[in-house]
Parts: structure tokens; sequence; C-alpha cells
């Protein structure tokens, strides 16, 4: 440790932090427009100058200056920091006034306004005049994609959105050309970019030359409400800030966590919104005698469905989650269904190998996310992490670039970003592995903290178990599984998986899986199936099966729909969600559900009432005080309970028949994973670009 | 008198004792509207030098209203067509409408949906979201 004296106080700081890092321990405010604490020190703003004794004697940028950089004073005095000097405030109004000669004077309808660092720091660095008569430098505005706008006169070339997309989501679109005052950040051909995490760029950008474009010119930041809530685009949780103005939510920013996103969120997380708008159920439905959806009230959509009920036998009726289903209504529905004597209930994607009754640490992401940075080694099984999971892979991107690190793939050829080795497509190479026949395997018994990441292209298929079982015994063979390490780590890729499977939403004694009831509808089998949400299954296949679906949008299961019963979407529900690693969050009420749709677990509550199996609550509080008091870790908001390495000992012994066929993942377009994007106009456009990417580059190969 | 007055002093009542002189000295008039505004041009249709083609002007019926010029007479003034209203040829299209004077500043002013000064109602929250409908 070192000893600095920054205004006076002398504190002990890490010889290798900065000095601005220094300073805002010390409690000192120092402005920054290029610094970033997740990006690589660039030092060109030079908004942070600070007076040093002990080192030159000239202002100096403090953030690209490290504590050790200064001299002690002659008699072994600690060096010295000024931030609040005469000197320093004058040398960085000199800095503010030089970025404020090219800086267009359009405040007023600048998207950025109310939320802009130059418009803050000009608040206390700026001359309230301007002492240049030249005209202002131009630059023309640049294409970069359907989610950024540019408005490059604003740009004060500061480079983080050049460094993030670098470093960070490892695509190099941007760049920076030209120099002096010539120089300009462009994606060189005027091309899109290419990453699923380009919106970041967005709030990085200190003033206004990069806004949302879907956002622009649609609300200023005070009027908003922000309401704190969690992501349920993938597995992942991220936590997110919902802005909405009166019942629109207008925007979602990320929110910081650093054991889940850091300060990242996906494209699809971001750009959502304007699915929130669209395709909306806002009433109850009912098929009438002509086979066409008549709207109805509440009550006469109950009496349809109690009708059918108490005509069927409980052993012809079935219940599907869809992957965007809160814990409250999963339990609500399983509450239901148990009292009605149904066993067929499924809430895991098709051929799912996953089953609770293997122990939690059998389908989650043990390692943890924030674990990523602590592995030495991964193996990724059946996943394409772009897809399933972008920030993931920017964790994973991280730890790399940290170095001695090795990565390696078994399943679809993808491009990570990163260096990896692509080790072969399916069983075979997972058992070759397992065998040493592998170079990789050396590198895996090497590693001191292996990490496994078993996606679900690995998992949802007819041998799903047999594959999980093999993924468990090489993580247990090359020592992935200890006391104080746990690599094993399932991907989930449905919001509700986990949540589904800690309930135990899966089939009872003698119940249908999701594919198989399907089948089973297809067939005839079934006469009534619920829906919760679900539309990733194959809707069509139902057969004559009586459907009632219960969710927001539009979209495959309200078409095949019998009856339809209007429910909330997630910023319109409170609703405890359980990401991939077990943490469990809480999701907030941003705005109200539109029309007639009600929260799910209240229409599950009035339903149960009229088909004379009362749920025993009547409110959130009194579900959730049932469910905590049946499964205690879900009362633990932010928090993972601690799993046993032996859940994944005992899933190693399973074994079984692996198939031959390759791990093929089930998102084919990640724009496009459930209904809410499905609705997205935004998205719509996302993924044709994308699509027209593949097609160019096949072509060009 | 407060006719003449009002021709000595004022160019939007009618026409200005200039306009006068120069029709009766050069205009040949062509027809009238049912406003009764009057068309003249060039005496024999003569090519006016300064312009290149045969000069065509109108005098208002009372107060000078650009707007009262009907779709027919207005193709003429601008030399779109040679074939004035009252002759054979003529076409009148479905979409020429009649005459609408300016209702700024009277009770049938146009209000922007939403205006509180307007007669219809602000749209209700609903619109804050696209139902689905079903096929």
């Amino acid at each position: 440790m070192a000893k600095i004296k920054i205004d006076g106080i002398e504190l002990d700081v890490a010889p290798e932090s900065t000095l601005l890092q220094a300073c805002e321990m010390a409690g000192a405010e120092v402005p920054r427009f290029c610094f970033h604490e997740r990006l690589s020190i660039a030092g060109n703003c030079r908004m942070c100058l600070v007076e040093v004794k002990g080192g030159p004697p000239k202002p100096q940028a403090s953030c690209a200056m490290a504590v050790r950089d200064l001299r002690p004073g002659p008699n072994g005095e600690a060096p010295e920091v000024f931030t609040k000097t005469p000197m320093v405030k004058k040398a960085r109004e000199g800095v503010m006034e030089f970025l404020l000669i090219n800086h267009p004077l359009d405040c007023p309808i600048c998207d950025q306004g109310g939320e802009c660092d130059l418009q803050d720091q000009a608040m206390a660095y700026g001359v309230d005049t301007s002492r240049y008569a030249e005209n202002k430098r131009a630059v023309e505005d640049k294409y970069i994609g359907p989610l950024v706008k540019t408005s490059m006169n604003r740009c004060i070339q500061c480079t983080r959105c050049v460094r993030f997309t670098n470093e960070v989501a490892g695509v190099g679109d941007l760049g920076l050309i030209s120099r002096g005052e010539d120089v300009e950040i462009t994606t060189y051909l005027e091309t899109a970019m290419r990453s699923e995490l380009q919106g970041n760029v967005v709030d990085l950008c200190p003033v206004g030359a990069l806004t949302s474009r879907p956002y622009e010119f649609t609300a200023r930041p005070w009027e908003l409400t922000k309401t704190e809530s969690v992501d349920v685009m993938d597995a992942l949780g991220s936590n997110i800030r919902v802005d909405s103005r009166g019942r629109e939510v207008l925007r979602i920013l990320p929110r910081l966590n650093e054991a889940v996103n850091e300060e990242w969120i996906s494209d699809k997380t971001r750009h959502v919104v304007d699915g929130l708008r669209t395709q909306r159920l806002d009433r109850p439905y009912l098929r009438g005698a002509d086979g066409r959806l008549k709207p109805v009230s509440w009550a006469e959509a109950f009496g349809a469905i109690a009708a059918k009920v108490k005509a069927t036998a409980p052993n012809r009726m079935a219940a599907i989650a869809g992957d965007l289903a809160s814990v409250e209504e999963l339990y609500a529905l399983k509450t239901l269904a148990t009292a009605l004597g149904i066993a067929s209930i499924d809430g895991r994607p098709a051929l799912s190998g996953l089953d609770p009754k293997f122990g939690r640490g059998s389908y989650l992401f043990n390692a943890t996310i924030e674990g990523v940075e602590a592995a030495d080694a991964v193996l990724i099984v059946g996943a394409d992490l772009r897809k399933d999971a972008p920030i993931l892979n920017a964790r994973i991107r991280k730890r790399w670039r940290q170095g001695g690190f090795k990565a390696a793939v078994i399943g679809t050829p993808v491009d990570l970003t990163y260096d990896h080795v692509h080790l072969g497509v399916g069983p075979d190479t997972l058992e070759a592995l397992a065998r040493g026949e592998l170079a990789f395997a050396e590198v895996l018994k090497a590693a001191k903290r292996p990490l496994i990441l078993v996606g679900q292209g690995a998992v949802a298929r007819a041998d799903g178990l047999a594959v999980l079982s093999a993924a468990a015994r090489l993580a247990r063979d090359v020592g992935a599984v200890s006391d104080e390490w746990n690599g094993f780590s399932v991907l989930h890729n449905g919001a509700s998986a986990v949540g589904a499977l800690d309930i135990g939403f899966v089939p009872g004694e003698g119940g249908l899986g999701t594919a198989g009831i399907v089948a089973a509808a297809g067939r005839g089998d079934l006469d009534v199936v619920v829906l919760l949400g679900a539309d990733e299954i194959d809707t069509a296949a139902l057969g004559s099966a009586f459907v009632v679906y219960l969710g927001t949008h539009g979209d495959a299961g309200a078409h095949r729909a019998d009856v339809i019963l209007p429910g909330a979407a997630y910023t319109e529900k409170s609703g405890t969600f359980v990401n991939t690693e077990g943490r469990v969050q809480l999701a907030n009420r941003a705005a109200f559900p539109p029309g007639e749709a009600r929260e799910d677990w209240a229409i599950l509550r009035a339903l149960s009432a009229v088909l004379g199996k009362t749920l025993p609550f009547d409110s959130l509080a009194g579900l959730r005080a049932k469910l905590y008091a049946a499964y205690p870790h879900l009362a633990r908001i932010d928090t993972i309970a601690p799993t046993s390495a032996g859940d994944v000992i005992a899933l190693a012994d399973v074994g079984g028949a692996m198939d031959r066929a390759g791990f093929v993942g089930p998102i084919q377009d990640f724009y496009l994973t459930n209904p809410i994007a499905r609705a997205s106009a935004v998205m719509a456009e996302c993924s044709a670009l994308a699509r027209a990417r593949t097609t160019a580059a096949a072509a060009a190969e | 008198m407060i006719d003449f007055l009002l021709k000595l002093f004022t160019w939007w009542n009618g026409h200005t004792i200039g306009t006068m002189v120069h029709t009766r000295r050069n205009g040949e008039l062509v027809g009238h509207d049912e406003f009764g505004n009057a068309y003249y041009r060039t005496k024999g249709g003569a090519i006016d030098p300064t312009l290149g083609v045969q000069r065509r002007w109108v005098i208002y019926a009372g107060y000078a209203e650009p707007t009262t010029i009907p779709p027919g007479w207005f193709g003429w003034m601008h030399h779109r067509t040679d074939v004035i209203p009252s002759r054979d040829g003529h076409r009148v299209r479905e979409w020429e409408l009649p005459h609408q004077p300016n209702l700024t500043g009277t009770p049938g002013a146009y209000r922007p949906k939403g205006s509180i000064l307007g007669a219809a109602r602000r749209a209700s929250a609903s619109a804050d979201y696209q139902a689905w409908q079903p096929k």
C-alpha cells in the first residue's frame, strides 16, 4: 500500500490505482468524460486534471497517472494531490472551453438533455460566453445501425464507444479515423454494428452524439417514473430500470449489479419496449361455435373453462408454462393443478433432461456469473452464448482478456468474440474428451477452476439427461466439482426455467412432460391443455384439445387458443424470477396491464373459485407467504441459496445412452425468442438485419 | 363616393385606378366566374414581351381574395390550360371542391386532435397500446 495525501486527507491506497480512484476514495469528486471504470484508460478528454506535488509541475490527468508514479517529498512525506485549488479549477475551465468550441448549442433539441455529462459539468466548469467567433466544426452523421442514432457534431472524441465495442463487445465495429480537428467516430463503411450489446454505447456516450434511435424525441428524463426491475429476455435476470410515463413503458436501462450484468444489458433487453405496446391481449376471448374468437366477459370465459374442466377427467388435462412466467403464477397454477389432480404439468422446454429430483445443484449455473472471472478454463457444451446469454459471453470475454484462460466449444461452431477451440459437434466429442483423447482434456485437468458450461442445446433433447450426466461425469473427473469450486454450470434460456424447477413445476406421478403433452393432445388423449404464456411449443400440433391460453400477446398460443385470458407482462406485475445461477430476484410493476388484463396469479385465483377449488390466498402477500413457507430459499431476495456438490456427483452416476446427433441450440434468431420480442418492430428490424448479414456472409463463401 | 375613395386609396377592393386604366387600354375580357371575378388577357391574345406568353389577370368582385378563383379558372390563370371553364371541352374533375373561405378565427377553425378548444374528445388511455385482434 502506498501513502498519498488528497486535499489534506492522508490515506493508504494500492500503488497501482490511479489518482482518480484515490481521489474518489478520499471523497473528492473528479469530473471526467473519457474515463470509465470498465474500459481501458484513454486519457484524452483532460477533464480530470488535478494538481500534484511530487510529480511534474503541471496539471495532471488523474485518470492516467498511478499513485506509484508520484515521488515522496525530500523528507519522505507522502505525495500530495489537490483537486480544489484555483489552478485546478482554471485548468478544468480551460479544458471545458476547448471542448465547447466545437460542441453545438442544441441542448433543447438533444435527447441527452437532462442526463448529459457535458451539460452537468458545464454547470461547474463552463464559462458563460464563447470567445470563438469562428464557425464550429461540422461532422456528417453516420449510420451505425437501427438502434443507435448518431449526431456527430456533438461528439467530443472521448472514444468510450470505440473502447466498448473493442474491449467488452469484442467486435471492433466502431473506430476513430483521421486526426486532430478532422477526427470522426465511424463504422468505416457505415454498416450497422454487429454486436448484441451495441445499445450500451448510448449509455456510455457522455454527450448526445450517440442516442437511442427507438427512443428519439420521446421523453425527457425528469418526466419519467423509474422502477427498478429484472429482465426476463434471457435466464440471466439482468438488473434493469424501467422508465415509464403514465401507463406506457418508454425505455429500459441497465442497473448496476456486479454479480449479474455489471452495467451492461443486451439489445433485446433494452429495445423490446415497443413490443410491450403492440399485439396486446386486453380482454378475454372465447372461441364460438363458428370457430371464431369473440370478446367475452371474464365470467363467460371462466364459465366456459369450468364447464369443460368439470366434464373432463384429471388425467385428460395438462398445463404447460412458458419462458416468461414468474414463480408466483407458476406456484398458483401448480397448486390449482394439484387440487384438480392434474399430473401432467411442465415448465421446461420440450424434451428437457433437467429434473429437480437430482437436487438443485444439477440444474443451476453453480459457478455463478461472477465466478466466471475466477475460472481458468471453460468448456461450452451445446450453447451459442452470443444468442443464449450475450451478457454472460461478455463476462467470459472479460475473463479471457485477463489472460491465462482457455475456452473450447462442443456444438455448432460460432463466433464467440474470443479465442476458443472448436472440439466437435456432439456427444461423441464429449465422450472422447472424457476418455482424455483430446488435448483440451489436459487443459481442463490442469486448470485450477475449470468451468463446464452446459447449454440448452445439449439438455433439451430426448437424451438430455444422459448428456447432462456425461457432462457432470466430465466435471467430476477433471476436478471441476469440489467444496470450494463447483464448475458444473447449466445455462437456461427461459427466465422462468429455474423458478419452475425450484417449485417442482414438472410432471407428477404418471404425468407427461412438455413434448409428451403436445404429442398426447395431438393424438386426442388430452381434452384440456392450459398454456401459461407457452408460445415456444408447437401449438398447431395440439389437435382438438380445448386450449386455455393465459398470456400477454397475440402470438402462437393465442391463435390456437379456445379461451384467451389476458395477463400482465413482466413490467406490469410484481413477480419473483430465479436466474440461471439460482439468484432470486424481484421484478416490480412499472405500469398497469392494458384494458381488462389482470395479473396472472389473480386470474388463476379467480378461476379456481369458479372451478370450486379456491386457492388458499387472496392477495399477492398471502400467496408469497404460502410460497415462502413451502420454498424458504425464495424469500431470500438477491441471494443464491448454496447448493451441494454432491448433487453433481450423484448426477454423474446416472449415465444413459447418448444419441449421435450434434448439439443444436434452441435459439435460431436472437432477436425473436419470445412473444414480446416478436411483437416489437425494432426487434424485427434487428432480426432482418442479422439475417441479411448471415446470408451475405454465406454468399461470400 | 365611398366606392371612389376605396378605389383611390386601397388596392384590395376591386381594381385600383391604375389597373382600371391599364385594363381599359390593354385588356380584353375573357369571362366571369361564379363569384363575379372578371378575367382579362392582353388584347387579341398578344404575347407579352416580358412574359413570353399572353398576360392574364383577374379583377376581383369586391374584396380581393385569391382563394375564390375556382379550379378551372386557376388552371387558365396559370397557363396550365387555354380552355376556360365556360367553353366546351373543359373537364370538371371529381376532386375539384367548391370554394371554402378561410375559417381561421371563426368557430369552424381547425383544432388539432386533443385540443381543449376542439369539439373532439381526447383518445382514451387505451390508445397507449395496440390491442390484438383475432382473425
